[in-house]
């Protein structure tokens, strides 16, 4: 195992890592100094990056004071349907950001005749905070529910409501607090595809810019650095809550979680929830269906022609991706079950942390740089570009998904079949995988999705002539009519769930309820 | 006859010593209880003869065979012919009763593996719990499961590491009753930890009490009760 543990880490670092440090390097110190380099970077550049700190900063801000709110809803409270409301209001999470940006401009079209509103920094402020405000919900819910019941209960021996929530609750989730703030920090300033369809220049579709419209490699390359060094920054002083997270796992252990009855604020609770379900999830579904069908079935039809060659290329792609990501992310957690965490395995946490962190448009630039040579084109020409491209992204979600479940399979049972002679494939195959299958599951599934609507990525590195689903909704969108672009993204939308309800029902029989 | 020998024995967890230069000899089929509180370093001494832990110094000798020398396993826990019953059970919950007991044996490619099982449950009276999963069973009935799980293998030493910790005065009274039977009807040798001294009072046939890593004391069940050594009257006294 050791030995394939090693080929595997080789490999990540090897075909994802070194194209990053690589291309970064050679547009750095190659063909001239730094110091002639950095001359690139002028006013407009600083003004602009600030301007997308900005947009990132009100995002991050906005999700966590609402993703606070519906996590103490969701997680501390006895309001109503809210084991409903927790998976429901996840939903926009698992879609590719672009399709609610184009149900947001129909949205405005439909009852406004005007889009003006919604393609500005604004728009773009509005969309991602409803795209990321449930992942700050899960971050926050999660360390709510872990909070020990007895240490609010001795607060309210001695003080009021308030003072509890105040100075006990939310003083023991400032960790969660933070790492919500910056996961949506990285999130926000390294999101390209719903600025690029609104149309505002932000950092990242600047960086796009400059690199697939005017060739200058050089400065993309520098504004790409720019940005790896504050996701980088950011992740570093948030290391420890961030590689430890909690929130992704699929079961946490029991604790006694303090459930608050709601009294007064029960109705106006509710309201809140349904609203934010209504305008987040139900609104932009039934913009996207009333657009794509107001003028009959014509534009539906031709938009699934038109996705139709595009079908087999993006599922097989996904899947494989997603396949391969769940075995690095195996590869990269066992250790943690038998404490055979070496100083390797640590570093490959890390690794995948990092490159989790790069921009996707930026990862994507690194790889074509480095793989853009003649003995590397049957990487470069191919989909195997494109896999590494979503390996690199998205390894380090199955990482800590499955690491978080091994964590909770006690060591006791491996070592109890370590006494009974059972070898260690065996006990991997036997014991540890059936144990963490459900969770093995929920990264396959999470990897595909997200590798199955990545755009970021795909658009920088996908090989001429290539059809793939998100690459083709975005291309054909800037020049199509409205309706035809909502019916492209309403099929994308239900061939995502059809997907994921298929695989369910199909792993379903191996999944082991303990 | 000594058959666990543990010679000038030094442990610790990140710098933090557990066990130093201890010496420690435990005799064929008795039942001896390793007894003290919180970190004293009992359940240690457990692993390290298991093997599932690999000591900083000192030597370790099963049945006369080096199995652990110099920082260095010399021999595996499953070469050791020894059984393991863990605080926690450690009980497949994804394994029914029958294949919990089974799996070591299909792994030592065993013939009659299901007489040999029905056998077991026979004699702890589980038979008609062998289609069951651990989580179906009551904190007595996985007792003797994980009990079985390691006869069924028929080892020379059992060591137990707190297995009644969970249990009610009532079951425990009830397993204490099995666990005094096995080394007759088992050819064993029995080394059980327990922090608690009536348990070990009405089980041992020798004691040794250990504190912050050290043996205080060492005798039989009168000669402790005896013991005129400050820690284990105090100890006793609760």
């Amino acid at each position: 195992m050791s030995l394939f543990y090693r080929i595997v880490y080789v490999l990540f670092v090897f075909l994802i890592v070194f194209p990053l440090v690589y291309t970064l390097g050679a547009a750095l110190f190659s063909d001239g100094s730094l110091n002639d380099h950095l001359t690139l970077l002028d006013k407009d550049t600083f003004v602009l990056l600030a301007k997308s700190c900005l947009i990132a900063l009100s995002i991050a801000l906005l999700s966590t004071i609402f993703g606070t709110v519906l996590g103490f809803l969701l997680y501390k409270t006895n309001v109503r349907l809210r084991n409903f409301f927790k998976i429901a209001i996840l939903i926009p999470l698992f879609i590719s950001p672009y399709i609610l940006a184009v149900a947001w401009k129909d949205f405005f079209y439909l009852f406004f005749n005007n889009t003006g509103f919604i393609s500005s920094y604004l728009g773009v402020i509005l969309v991602l905070t409803s795209i990321f405000t449930p992942l700050s919900m899960i971050i926050i819910g999660s360390a709510l529910s872990n909070i020990n019941a007895q240490l609010e209960e001795t607060g309210f021996v001695i003080t009021n409501f308030h003072k509890v929530i105040f100075k006990i609750t939310l003083p023991l989730i400032k960790p969660a607090l933070m790492s919500s703030f910056v996961l949506v920090f990285i999130f926000s300033i390294s999101e390209f595809s719903v600025p690029a369809f609104f149309g505002v220049k932000v950092f990242t579709t600047e960086i796009f810019t400059q690199f697939s419209a005017f060739y200058n490699h050089s400065l993309a390359i520098l504004q790409s650095a720019l940005l790896i060094f504050i996701c980088i920054f950011l992740l570093f002083v948030e290391r420890k809550h961030i590689a430890n997270a909690p929130f992704l796992s699929v079961s946490a252990k029991g604790t006694s979680n303090k459930l608050y009855r709601l009294k007064n604020l029960k109705i106006v609770s509710q309201v809140f929830l349904f609203s934010w379900f209504s305008i987040s999830v139900i609104l932009p579904f039934v913009i996207l269906f009333i657009q794509s069908f107001k003028n009959g079935i014509g534009k539906f039809i031709q938009a699934f022609e038109l996705l139709i060659p595009t079908f087999g290329n993006s599922i097989g792609l996904a899947f494989f991706a997603a396949l391969i990501i769940v075995i690095i992310g195996f590869v990269a957690s066992f250790p943690i079950w038998n404490n055979t965490e070496t100083k390797m395995g640590k570093s490959f946490t890390w690794i995948l942390l990092i490159v989790f962190a790069v921009p996707s448009t930026i990862f994507g630039i690194s790889l074509i740089k480095f793989y853009n040579h003649p003995m590397l084109d049957f990487i470069y020409s191919s989909y195997a570009i494109i896999l590494i491209g979503y390996i690199g992204k998205f390894s380090f979600i199955s990482a800590k998904l499955i690491g978080n479940a091994i964590k909770q399979i006690p060591a006791s049972l491996d070592e109890a079949a370590q006494i009974e002679g059972i070898t260690f494939f065996k006990r991997q195959r036997k014991i540890l995988i059936p144990l963490i299958m459900p969770t093995l599951f929920v990264a396959f599934i999470i990897s595909f999705i997200f590798s199955f609507g990545e755009l970021g990525t795909t658009i920088m590195l996908y090989p001429p002539g290539t059809e793939i689903m998100p690459i083709k909704v975005f291309t054909i969108m800037a020049n199509a009519p409205q309706s035809l672009t909502s019916s492209m993204t309403l099929i994308v939308f239900s061939v995502t769930l059809l997907i994921i309800s298929s695989l369910y029902f199909i792993m379903k029989p191996f999944i082991i309820k303990l | 006859m000594s058959i666990i020998r543990l010679n000038n024995i030094t442990h610790s967890y990140d710098a933090k010593p557990v066990l130093q230069d201890l010496s420690l000899n435990i005799e064929a089929n008795q039942l001896t209880c390793l007894l003290g509180g919180s970190g004293s370093g009992k359940t240690t001494i457990l692993r390290l003869i298991a093997g599932l832990e690999i000591p900083q110094s000192g030597k370790i000798t099963i049945e006369n065979k080096m199995v652990t020398e110099a920082q260095q396993i010399i021999m595996e826990p499953h070469q050791r012919n020894i059984g393991f019953i863990f605080q926690d059970l450690a009980l497949w919950p994804h394994f029914t009763v029958y294949k919990n007991i089974a799996f070591g044996l299909s792994e030592r490619k065993e013939k009659n593996i299901r007489s040999t099982v029905f056998k077991m449950l026979d004699f702890f009276d589980l038979q008609e719990h062998a289609e069951k999963y651990p989580h179906q069973l009551s904190g007595g009935q996985k007792q003797l499961v994980a009990i079985s799980r390691s006869l069924v293998l028929k080892p020379k030493i059992l060591l137990m590491d707190e297995p009644l910790a969970s249990l009610d005065v009532k079951l425990k009274r009830k397993i204490l009753g099995h666990i005094k039977n096995l080394k007759q009807n088992f050819d064993l040798s029995l080394v059980y930890v327990t922090h608690d001294h009536k348990e070990a009072f009405a089980i041992a046939d020798q004691i040794v009490v250990l504190n912050d890593g050290k043996i205080e004391e060492t005798g039989n069940v009168e000669q402790i009760k005896k013991s005129e050594n400050e820690y284990v009257k105090y100890f006793l006294e609760y």
